[in-house]
This record gives C-alpha cells, sequence and structure tokens, in this order.
C-alpha cells in the first residue's frame, strides 16, 4: 500500500515556523514605544544579543545534532576582534564590525574540520577545552589585551533605542540566515545528519562537509554578536566566554525548543527577562534555569514552543472529535 | 635535579588528573556518553572535605572517607535518576542519545555549582592539608608532605581500581557491559547494577582528587570547571573508553605540563594540553590507547 507522501512537509512546517519567528520579532519591534526605562531597554539588548547566541548554537544543535559549547568563547573572539582592531591599529567599526564576522569564522572552520570528522562527542569536549582556554590566553595575554581589564571599544550607535533596533536587525538576520540555510538542500542534509548520521553518509552526503559548514555559519554567528554586543556594551572582557554564559544560551535554546525557529527566540527573551526578575527574588535564577533545562531535555525536547504546539493541536483534534461526533449522532 | 624535579612533581599531577580522568572514561565505556558534570563531583569532594573537617572538627584524615561518600551518593543519583532513561527501553533513545546526555549533564553542572554557591556562598575556603610538612627529601629530590600523600592515595586508588575490575565479579560483569550491553544483559548480568558502580566509582574517583587537593586550591563553586577540561582532553588523547590509555595520557600531560611551565611559558601552560589534542586529533584520532573510531 503507498503511503500519501507530503514531500513539502519540512518546507511547510518551516514555513510555518518562520511566519512564527517574524511575528516575534514583529512584537521585539514594538517593544520600544512602550517602554522607556533606560535599564529594561538594556535588558532587552542583552536578551537579544543572546537570542543571536541561540540562534547560531541551535542551527548546530537543534538541526545537526554536534554540540558545541563554546558559543560564548566565539561570541568573545568576535567581540575581542572588533576590540583589537580599534584599540591597536584603529580600524574603524564598519570594517572591524564583519571581522567580527570573518574571524571567529574561519577559527570555527578550521577547528570544526579538525574535530568534525570524527562523530560521537569529540566536538562538545575540544570545543569545552577550546572555549576555557581561549578565555586564559586572552586574560593573561595582558599586553595586548589588557587581560581582565577589556578594552574599551567606541560605540556604534548612542542611544539605547539605536542600539535596540541594531540588535534587532542583526537578529532579523541570523534567523533568515539560518531559514535560508534550512530551505537549501544543506538543510535537510543536516537534519538526515542530526537523525542518523551513519545514514546520512550512506546516501551520499558529504557528511564532514555538511557539519564543518553549519559549524562555520554558527561560529559566525555567535562572533558578529559578540562584536555588536561589544560597540554597545563600549567595553569587552574576557568574562564574555565563561562557561557559565554558555550555560545560559543553552538554557535558552532548550527551555525555548531545541529544532525549532521559533524557540531560540521566545526562550532567549522569557529567559533572559525572567533572570532579571529572579535576580532580586534572590539570585537564584541560575538553580531555577538548571532545573529547567533538566527538565525539558528529559520530558520535554521541543520546548515551551512544542508545549504550546501540542496544546494548539490538542484542542483542534478536540474540537474536530467533537464535530465529528455531532455529525455521527 | 631541576629536571628530576619536574619529573616528579609532573608524575604527580599526572596522577592526580588520573585520578579524574579514570572515572570519565570509565562513565564513556560503559553508557558512551560524557558526563559534563564530572568537575562538580570534584568541586563536591572537596567541600565535603573542608566543611566536615571544619564545621565537625574532626582531624583531615576523617574527612577524606566523608568526602569520597558524598561522590559516591552524588554519582549514585546522577545515576538513577538522570542517566537510566538513555538504557531503559534499550534502543528507542538511540537517536537523541547525545543531545540528552550532553544536555543533562551540562544542567547538573550549572545546578549543582549554583547550588554550592547560593548556600555555602561564592568565597574560596581554606581547606585544611594532611600534612604539615611542607619540604621534606625523599631520595635525592624535595618534596611537599601534602603531595606526597595525595601521589601515594591516588596510587592506592588506581591499583584498587584495576584490582576491582579485573578480579571482582562486579568488575568483570562492568567489563563486560561496556564491550557490549546487550549482550551482557542477555547473559544475566544486571547492567543497570554496574552503571550504578561506575557511576559511585567516578564520584569517589574525582572527589578524592578534590579532597585531597582542597589545601592547594582552596575550593569555590566554580574550582571544577579547570581539572574537567584537562581530564575531557586526557580521555581524548588517550581514546575514549580506554582505562590504560588515559592514566598514560594523564601522566603525559602531567610531565609535559611541568616542564613546559618552567622551559616554554608559565602563563599559557594550560594550552599545551589543547595543542597536544589537537595533534592527537589530527594525526591519531582514536587516541593512543583507543580502538579505531568511526570516521564518516
Amino acid at each position: 500500500m503507498a503511503l500519501p507522501v507530503n514531500r513539502n512537509f519540512l518546507r511547510d512546517k518551516l514555513a510555518q515556523e518562520l511566519r512564527l519567528a517574524l511575528v516575534v520579532l514583529a512584537c521585539l519591534a514594538l517593544l520600544p514605544l512602550g517602554i522607556s526605562s533606560p535599564y529594561w531597554l538594556g535588558v532587552l539588548i542583552v536578551s537579544m544579543y543572546f537570542a543571536m547566541l541561540s540562534v547560531g548554537w541551535n542551527l548546530l544543535a537543534g538541526y545537526t545534532g554536534q554540540f558545541s559549547l563554546a558559543p560564548a568563547a566565539f561570541a568573545m573572539l568576535g567581540a575581542y576582534t572588533t576590540g583589537l582592531a580599534a584599540w591597536h591599529w584603529q580600524i574603524p567599526l564598519a570594517i572591524g564590525l564583519p571581522l567580527a564576522i570573518v574571524v571567529p569564522g574561519l577559527i570555527g572552520l578550521v577547528l570544526g574540520r579538525i574535530v568534525l570528522r570524527l562523530s560521537g562527542p569529540y566536538l562538545a569536549l575540544t570545543t569545552l577545552a577550546f572555549a576555557e582556554i581561549a578565555r586564559l590566553v586572552i586574560y593573561n595575554s595582558i599586553d595586548f589585551t589588557r587581560g581582565d581589564q577589556g578594552l574599551n571599544v567606541p560605540p556604534l550607535v548612542e542611544s539605547h533605542v539605536a542600539n535596540y533596533y541594531l540588535l534587532l536587525a542583526a537578529l532579523v538576520a541570523a534567523t533568515l540566515v539560518v531559514y535560508a540555510m534550512l530551505r537549501a538542500p544543506i538543510g535537510r542534509y543536516l537534519q538526515a545528519i542530526r537523525d542518523d548520521e551513519i545514514g546520512a553518509a550512506s546516501r551520499g552526503i558529504d557528511v564532514v562537509r555538511a557539519k564543518t559548514i553549519a559549524f562555520f555559519v554558527s561560529c559566525a554567528i555567535c562572533g558578529f554578536a559578540g562584536g555588536l554586543y561589544g560597540t554597545f556594551a563600549q567595553l569587552v572582557s574576557p568574562e564574555l566566554g565563561l562557561i557559565a554564559q554558555t550555560g545560559i544560551v543553552i538554557a535558552m535554546v532548550v527551555i525555548g525548543g531545541m529544532g525549532t525557529l521559533v524557540g531560540p527566540l521566545i526562550g532567549a527573551v522569557l529567559v533572559y527577562v525572567a533572570s532579571e526578575m529572579l535576580r532580586d527574588v534572590g539570585n537564584i535564577q541560575m538553580i531555577v534555569f538548571a532545573l529547567l533545562v533538566i527538565v525539558f531535555a528529559r520530558f520535554f525536547r521541543e520546548g515551551l514552543w512544542g508545549l504550546a504546539r501540542d496544546a494548539v493541536a490538542g484542542r483542534r483534534a478536540a474540537t474536530a472529535a467533537a464535530a465529528a461526533a455531532k455529525e455521527a449522532r | 635535579m631541576l629536571a628530576l624535579d619536574l619529573f616528579v612533581n609532573g608524575l604527580i599531577i599526572g596522577l592526580f588528573y588520573a585520578l579524574m580522568a579514570v572515572g570519565l572514561t570509565m562513565i564513556f565505556g560503559i553508557l558512551k556518553i560524557v558526563n559534563f558534570a564530572h568537575g562538580e563531583f570534584y568541586m563536591i569532594g572537596a567541600y565535603t572535605y573542608t566543611l566536615v573537617s571544619l564545621a565537625l572538627g574532626v582531624p583531615p584524615w576523617l574527612a577524606l572517607p566523608a568526602a569520597a561518600i558524598s561522590g559516591a551518593l552524588l554519582g549514585w543519583a546522577t545515576e538513577r535518576w538522570l542517566m537510566r532513561p538513555l538504557y531503559e527501553g534499550y534502543g528507542s533513545w538511540g537517536l537523541m542519545k547525545d543531545e540528552y546526555a550532553v544536555v543533562v549533564t551540562f544542567g547538573l553542572s550549572l545546578l549543582l555549582i549554583n547550588l554550592v554557591d547560593k548556600i555555602v556562598g561564592p568565597y574560596p575556603m581554606r581547606g585544611p592539608s594532611l600534612s604539615e610538612v611542607t619540604r621534606m627529601s625523599i631520595g635525592p629530590f624535595m618534596i611537599s608532605g601534602q603531595k606526597l600523600i595525595t601521589a601515594i592515595v591516588a596510587i592506592v586508588l588506581l591499583v584498587a581500581l584495576a584490582l576491582f575490575l579485573k578480579r571482582s565479579l562486579w568488575g568483570r560483569q562492568v567489563q563486560a557491559v561496556a564491550q557490549n550491553r546487550l549482550g551482557a544483559s542477555i547473559a544475566g548480568i544486571d547492567t543497570a547494577r554496574a552503571s550504578s558502580i561506575v557511576f559511585m566509582a567516578s564520584g569517589v574517583l574525582a572527589a578524592l582528587a578534590g579532597a585531597l587537593l582542597a589545601p592547594v586550591i582552596n575550593p569555590s563553586p566554580d574550582v571544577g570547571i579547570f581539572p574537567a577540561v584537562k581530564s575531557y582532553v586526557i580521555v581524548v588523547i588517550g581514546g575514549m573508553g580506554s582505562i590504560p590509555g588515559s592514566i598514560v595520557a594523564a601522566l603525559l600531560l602531567g610531565v609535559l605540563e611541568s616542564f613546559g611551565a618552567v622551559y616554554l611559558s608559565y602563563d599559557y601552560r594550560d594550552t599545551f594540553g589543547l595543542v597536544l589534542l589537537i595533534l592527537v586529533l589530527l594525526l591519531r584520532p582514536q587516541g593512543l590507547f583507543g580502538e579505531r573510531v568511526r570516521e564518516v
């Protein structure tokens, strides 16, 4: 018996997610109209920085099944690329910021080319070691990076509102890049690798190449996020690359919904805003998020987004069943 | 004489690395996952040792078993509540196994760091030392009492572990499960108990490593991150899942760092491991003692 096959299933699902992601982003674009407090605007700006890291990490972890534990480290590298270029050689931000995409991307390309030949946990192990040691090198190279004093970075735009829309634009761009990749053949290769790496290789997919491209794009997005964050904070320091920062990114993606376009966006904003609120309760935010990560990974793989979607689908199914029952009677 | 001193010091650091790495590689051997909360086992051991001996006022020697027990309990609880889903319903979890393991153990690591930070406080504590002797000479080289004790305990633990795995029934069951979980369970081996044993042993080794180093490291909540990073590097260099490989790689890294810190650069001594890791991944990806890994 031939099963009915919907050849466009993946594409339809993706298009639906893109529409929702754009709705979320549009809501974010309207927020400054209602929020005038510079403090909360700052919180939202930082949450969009984390949203970019989440989008980058999700491409790798959620869609490719490869776990990098260095998104924060690549953001730190991006921030330092812009910062060092401006500090030592007076390179303007118009060149310094694109460099924040290129340099971390290339580092990721080299690292990925070495590690991604192997399947298994090698990427997670190597990136974790790389992240800690890169931070340590920056911390110790006081002559070049000023160590933990950090570097001052010139601002790209001055006001909070301008910075807000700058990061929002970058976030939209990152989301569209990931969407374009997923729509292209490579997106299906990546998901095939996630679901069955050996199977994908046996169907003629160049697995190493596909994984390396995903890692490259992910590192470039993280690097750009870091570069932009540096111009907003006007200071870059090794703290950006702390493992705890990577932990926040993972919490955002897992709570929002891994392997979905919308999940990282809502996860990042909700987690970061909630963490600002919990800070006042008594600094318990990381305990709460760590617990949520374990619970979501164990029971709700698709996070809040998956729960919301299932709830909607469940209600639809219930109405349909009720309608059918009425018809039968 | 400097070279000999450096060599001996490197070996002692290597023995400490080995305590950390062996537990990690055993867990990989039996569950094919990496425990990213391994550094927090070490941190809990260091805290238990310090708090028990300071709060109860007992001699530090008596606090060592307390640290071991805390490690065993943490290992048991991790396995029982977080790792079981990996193999209950054998096979059905195959697809998302890596994802679950990375995310959950990393989440556990965050949880433990922040719980300790909240309950005990973020400031480093001063760990009591087991020996007040700061310098003594054994034959031609000088060594501190604490380091000598660390080295002896580490050797005893590693030998005991080897005997346990090779000679005891439970140890052999663990080996069987590492080779083939399904086959072992068909042969009537309790695979869940074998996994529990491995996690408890791994917890004990890491917790004792933390306790022995408590006077040197001065425990703070994030103290486990760096030893864990070192042991991740070591298990890849030694070959994932290979116990002899991880011991050799640990000693090698200890000696390399000890010499490198003096002859190359003290500030960048922690980068040598990463360089070695990259070289091994390029030239011999299965690690020094590992079986050939699947390349795709």
